[in-house]
């Protein structure tokens, strides 16, 4: 079973832990990306996890094998852990040819050069460079160099696919296409994935599951759909997008099906219904994530079964497909995302309301 | 066996924890790099410490190396003399007097070539940097012969031209020394500041004329500024080749009675019978505490602030439009290179075609120089002995910076930093010095490794010598190399020779193979180590030409020089046209 198990693993520059004690499961064939701002660890773990950094403490499998224990001294070094790693600089060697680069993995392997050439050529083909395995590695543009880099690390079929943030120095477009493009080929091959990134987009777009990360400690694992709506606090709830935090008191709790808890809220000036992960007590303050896109602009006095609050529109910005609008009300300020051609005017009072579902207490 | 392996991983734990300081020296260091790096420690302390040290004990013992003696202090009160406060003043006296007019001339080198329209631009840099290339004992031969005040060609022109009989010009002299020290110093110099010149972002300057400044106020105000801690760092390491120079005073200064400390200790071991070893070592040590001091305030000033080296990429950034005056800046170039490389290899060529220089006239004419250097065995044992120590040395000295930069520049291991500091140690010894610690050395080693007398003896001097600037290379070659290219291709399956081998050294091997020229050319004109400790047998090129130019036979001294300026020039050829185009392919 290739899959990657940490447990308990840090690493401690003296005092100070860039990792601290986390504990992760990533299955065969899941694609899971390590997301969290620089220096909360993602790199580290990863770096960990291929062997380039030691662990102070904490086990570290890949499949069935321990590959780095701390307490038994225990450490198998890179070159024998059968990984595939995607550099951020893509680390294409400048002084071999792009077939040369792609053929390292095999060459230092000592395989028959019939094999080398058959492996090569085909991975040059999964990412659609096969016309260029001639050409010198400095005369490749970004994209391309990105691609040999990946075709470099898929070449010999490794145990585990390592990418740290592979696409930071494309630009925007091409980072949306080669994200597309890892997917398919992650998704083609069953290939066990960790990928490192601060972009929390790429992130959701990418992954099976999301492992939140900041401050060395793991915040949250889950699929990209629950982290983005159910956060398990208010860092990860800031991570995503640009949600409106709102400090609220708690009036009542009652359990829902599913798992979840109901509350009534009190805030300064608003009152309604949230949703919340755990019970909470009556008296207690909670925040309240609401995401712009889930607040409606609506004709005054309707009432329904969530939050609601009134105001001033302070200034629109138009966006394209939608237009940012911020609320003025009395406990500061609200963004919403309205449609684009709404018809709204700086000045004007509005009702804003959220459904109890989308609106969702941390603690 | 799984419960042996427990016991024994319990029992290395329990042992290692005893000994705090070897588990932390050894801990995660695998046996061979701990072998590796005493080794190499070793090598470096037998060519920087053990020299230094023999000195030290030279110094306090009032016999030559191998005489039984005593320990006195007399070394140390012998230099406490009047002369010798005329001697130091001397040496850094016209160590500054060289390097001033030297950083102007080289500042407005640097600024014709690199940002100016100047015509033939290219070839006009190759050309001012050569005589950086040639020995400076050639050049100083030539101009010997030149600016002799009774025979020189340049003193026979005048009278030709005036028609009087004065000789204006006289190289043995204050003058003299500080003029063939620039010639020397100017190409240094420009090579040092020259990429400066030419990575300055053009946008600095233009933001200042956009600001409203003017021409003259942009240049002091923006670009003198910028170049400042390069040029700061150039003047400092021009002085202290200033005081470690040691031809220049030799031919101009000694026969005027102008003594530098470099030439003191040659005097007072070559000149005096018996040889005055105590004193020679003793005043090293002044010497060696004034390039210390130097070397500290360097360190003030440029507060690891470092610049360029020799290497440098085709920039092309905005030139200033001359004009007519583009050929005026030409013309000077031309006449840099004129002065300094067309007229001392004139006067080798003339002089080696005349039977007596000085008397040219039509029947003195002959080939008889020529034929006595073809047929000198000593001639010929001394260029195999020159192109054996370049090569094997140049090799040795690359081999040993590659592996001690790597070492400093891109582990963590312990003991970089006293490895890195060992092998920097000979760049406060001059030449001169570090020949009198080996002699020391050599002759107080057992009888069983007979290096004293042999060429092993020069060959381990250039090697200490060259350690200090192989090793910057080769950092800086190092340094421009992301850890990521070594790291990828652990993660992909290769080894740390494996790595070695086919990453860092397939792409360091450039910087290797410049750095490579730079130590032979430095081998090939070395002389003032070469002196104190060659025996018969063992000459090199530069000791033969000092010993014909002491007899006398200027002669073979110009038709020896013309071969040696032949090999320069094949050299800078092969550097410029071979290793450009390699270095130009990645």
């Amino acid at each position: 079973m290739s899959n990657v198990v940490l447990e308990k693993v840090s690493r401690k520059f003296g005092e100070f832990a860039a990792v601290n004690e986390i504990d992760l499961r990533v299955a065969e064939g899941e694609f899971v990306t390590l997301l969290g701002p620089s220096g909360c660890g993602k790199t580290t773990t990863l770096r960990m996890v291929a062997g380039l950094e030691q662990n102070t403490s904490g086990r570290i499998s890949l499949g069935n094998e321990v590959v780095s224990d701390a307490a038994s001294g225990v450490f198998v070094p890179s070159e024998r852990r059968r990984l595939g790693m995607v550099f951020q600089s893509y680390a294409i060697w400048p002084h071999m040819t792009v077939f040369e680069n792609v053929a390292y993995p095999l060459r230092v392997r000592r395989r028959p050069l019939a094999e080398i050439r058959d492996l090569v050529s085909r991975s040059l083909r999964l990412v659609e460079m096969e016309g260029f395995s001639e050409r010198p590695a400095p005369a490749l543009s970004g994209g391309q160099q990105q691609r040999v880099a990946i075709a470099r690390a898929l070449v010999f079929e490794p145990k585990v696919l390592l990418l740290d943030e592979p696409l930071s120095n494309l630009d925007a477009k091409l980072r949306l296409q080669m994200g597309d493009e890892f997917r398919a080929i992650q998704r083609r091959l069953g290939m066990t994935t960790l990928y490192v990134t601060h972009d929390q987009s790429e992130a959701m777009a990418l992954s099976d599951r999301v492992v939140v990360m900041d401050w060395g400690r793991i915040q949250q694992v889950g699929a990209p759909e629950d982290i983005y709506r159910y956060p398990a606090n208010r860092t990860v709830a800031g991570f995503f997008g640009n949600p409106n935090l709102l400090d609220a008191s708690v009036e009542a709790c009652a359990r829902l099906e599913g798992g979840r808890v109901q509350l009534d809220v009190v805030g300064h000036g608003w009152q309604g219904r949230c949703e919340a992960a755990t019970e909470v007590q009556p008296g207690q303050t909670v925040t309240v994530m609401v995401r712009p896109e889930d607040i409606r602009i609506a004709p005054a006095g309707t009432d329904k079964d969530g939050l609601r609050w009134s105001g001033r529109i302070a200034h629109t910005i138009f966006r394209g497909p939608t237009r940012s609008i911020v609320v003025e009300i009395e406990d500061g300020r609200l963004n919403v995302d309205a449609p684009a051609f709404g018809g709204y005017s700086v000045g004007d009072n509005v009702t804003v309301v959220v459904p109890r579902h989308a609106a969702w207490a941390v603690g | 066996m799984a419960l042996s392996a427990d016991d024994r991983i319990a029992d290395i734990v329990t042992a290692r924890s005893r000994l705090p300081h070897v588990r932390r020296f050894l801990n995660g260091a695998p046996a061979s790099r701990v072998v590796g790096l005493t080794l190499l420690a070793l090598v470096l302390a037998f060519l920087s410490v053990y020299p230094l040290s023999m000195l030290l004990y030279g110094s306090l013992h009032s016999t030559p190396p191998g005489v039984a003696g005593v320990f006195t202090l007399d070394g140390y009160r012998d230099i406490a003399s009047q002369q010798n406060l005329l001697t130091l003043l001397n040496t850094v006296g016209i160590a500054l007097a060289k390097t001033i007019p030297s950083l102007i001339l080289a500042v407005l080198l640097a600024w014709i070539l690199a940002r100016t329209d100047t015509p033939f631009r290219g070839t006009l840099e190759v050309l001012v940097t050569l005589p950086f290339f040639i020995p400076p004992i050639l050049t100083a031969m030539a101009w010997g012969m030149l600016g002799n005040p009774q025979v020189g060609l340049l003193n026979q022109l005048y009278q030709w031209i005036t028609g009087s009989t004065a000789s204006p010009i006289n190289v043995y002299s204050y003058g003299g020394v500080v003029w063939h020290m620039m010639q020397y110093s100017v190409p240094f110099l420009f090579l040092l500041i020259v990429d400066a010149f030419r990575a300055m972002d053009p946008s600095l300057e233009e933001a200042a004329r956009m600001c409203g400044a003017t021409r003259l106020r942009t240049f002091y105000t923006v670009t003198l500024q910028l170049m400042l801690p390069a040029l700061t760092g150039a003047a400092i390491l021009s002085f202290i080749r200033g005081i470690e120079n040691f031809e220049s005073p030799l031919f101009f200064g000694s026969p005027a009675g102008i003594h530098v400390i470099t030439t003191d200790i040659y005097d007072s071991i070559n000149q005096r019978s018996p040889p005055q070893y105590q004193y020679a070592t003793a005043i090293s040590f002044v010497i060696m505490a004034l390039m210390f001091l130097i070397i500290l305030m360097q360190w003030r000033i440029l507060r690891g602030r470092s610049f360029q080296t020799v290497t440098g990429k085709g920039y092309s950034p905005a030139v200033m439009k001359l004009g007519r005056w583009r050929w005026a800046t030409f013309a000077f170039c031309a006449l840099f290179f004129a002065v300094t490389v067309v007229l001392p290899v004139s006067q080798l060529l003339i002089g080696s075609f005349f039977k007596f220089f000085g008397f040219y006239e039509w029947e003195m004419l002959t080939l008889e120089h020529y034929q006595a250097v073809a047929g000198s065995s000593e001639f010929w044992r001394a260029f195999g002995n020159t192109m054996l120590l370049g090569l094997v040395g140049a090799t040795l000295t690359m081999l040993l910076g590659g592996i001690v930069a790597y070492v400093s520049v891109r582990t963590k291991w312990r003991g970089r930093r006293l490895i890195d500091a060992m092998a920097w140690l000979p760049w406060m010894m001059p030449g001169i010095v570090l020949g009198v610690g080996f002699l020391w050395g050599f002759a107080l080693l057992p009888h069983a490794i007979p290096i004293y007398g042999t060429i092993w003896a020069l060959l381990l001097a250039y090697i200490s010598l060259g350690t200090p600037l192989s090793v910057r290379v080769m950092s800086s070659a190092y340094g421009q190399l992301s850890y990521d290219l070594e790291e990828c291709s652990r993660v992909h399956g290769a080894g740390w020779l494996q790595t070695m081998w086919r990453i860092m050294i397939a792409l360091v091997w450039p910087s290797f193979a410049v750095g490579w020229v730079l130590i032979f050319f430095g081998i090939m004109r070395e002389l003032s180590a070469s002196v104190l400790l060659y025996s018969v047998g063992s000459e090199v090129l530069s000791v033969v030409l000092l010993k014909l130019w002491a007899n006398g036979s200027a002669e073979q001294v110009s038709v020896i020089g013309l071969i040696m300026m032949a090999m320069v020039i094949v050299f800078r050829w092969v550097q410029l046209r071979v290793i450009k185009r390699w270095i130009g392919a990645l």
